[in-house]
């Protein structure tokens, strides 16, 4: 299987490398607007800090997307429709995560209902610290993200398919409010 | 105020009226109220004194007439709580009722439909209840959930 470019003939993973170096270039979002993120992303898409100068664009389905950003904290119900919007995303695929919400659960560390740390069900590949983060620190985030798809780092997605038995036990636990070996009442 | 002068009870708190009722008043003044202009059902919400030993229930109304908001509140055991549904008095009252019913477990006589409202596969206690201890349930829960590492002599 390959390609060819005049008279020779590229093999599929060369091609599939070239294909992956190139997409840097057209990083198609897809902005899940959950928390207080969402307000940060109208002046990133708009004039005043134009994300199309680095060929970042909205997208409107997750199948056209290939960067999906969560936008800050997620209850358990959120997370099943995240998680149903990542699978639905075409490879190569990418995740940047908002805010210390998505980290460790920032000011709702201790609330019984929202997740603490979003790398346990879905792989992320960048997070962005602060509460909110600027617009800067979004665009910052973008031009990291391509250095690592520059490098052959950002494989959060391979990651998924090769240790997918364990994110789904640890989304089923948490899906379920399952609490390991106890049946307790709180 | 209006509304106390109707109830015959009750003290001015804020600008507001807040009238303490017993749980077998409170059909009466709500019907009172409500043909007397208090047509307004604005919400209903919940207090847990866990010193006390108490639930406490304000229905909150307001008249667009006097341009007054009244607080009846109720108070009720803590144990096997439950209160004789309202939602024949105003049908907006089965839908906080149901709220209610599901994060602190009060069960409300009459209505039908307290059936899972907001939270999801939910099998543990009522969660705004005041002894629901949420720090330890999130040690159990979500801090109990392992990161999922990369084996180093793999790679991926």
């Amino acid at each position: 299987m390959g390609l060819y470019i005049g008279d020779k003939m590229m093999k599929y993973e060369e091609w599939s490398k070239l294909a992956i170096k190139v997409s840097k270039a057209s990083l198609w979002m897809l902005h899940f607007c959950t928390g207080c993120g969402a307000i940060e992303m109208p002046p990133v898409m708009t004039s005043r800090y134009d994300m199309e100068r680095f060929g970042i664009a909205p997208m409107a389905t997750p199948r056209q997307a290939d960067v999906l950003l969560i936008t800050g904290y997620l209850t358990v119900k959120t997370l099943r429709r995240v998680i149903q919007v990542y699978e639905q995303m075409q490879s190569p695929k990418y995740v940047i995560a908002f805010g210390s919400c998505t980290i460790n659960g920032g000011m709702y560390w201790d609330s019984y209902n929202t997740i603490k740390h979003l790398e346990k069900y879905i792989p992320v590949d960048v997070y962005i610290t602060g509460c909110m983060p600027r617009p800067e620190g979004i665009i910052n985030a973008f031009i990291k993200l391509m250095e690592l798809i520059d490098e052959g780092k950002a494989r959060g997605w391979e990651k998924y398919q090769k240790y997918y038995d364990k994110y789904k036990e640890n989304q089923r636990r948490v899906f379920n409010f399952e609490i390991e070996g106890e049946n307790e009442e709180y | 105020m209006k509304s106390i002068e109707l109830i015959g009870k009750g003290k001015e708190m804020h600008g507001r009226a807040y009238i303490e009722v017993m749980p077998d008043e409170l059909e009466n003044a709500i019907k009172k109220l409500k043909e007397n202009g208090f047509n307004h059902f604005v919400m209903l919400s919940c207090i847990d004194w866990l010193e006390e030993e108490k639930f406490e229930l304000v229905y909150h109304l307001w008249s667009y007439e006097v341009k007054e908001h009244v607080m009846l509140s109720v108070r009720m055991n803590r144990n096997n709580a439950s209160m004789p549904s309202m939602s024949h008095l105003f049908p907006q009252i089965e839908t906080y009722e149901r709220e209610i019913h599901e994060m602190y477990g009060i069960e409300f006589d009459g209505n039908n439909r307290l059936t899972p409202f907001l939270l999801e596969n939910w099998h543990h206690a009522p969660p705004m209840r005041k002894d629901f201890d949420s720090e330890k349930f999130v040690g159990k829960l979500y801090e109990s959930i392992p990161f999922i590492e990369e084996d180093e002599n793999e790679g991926i």
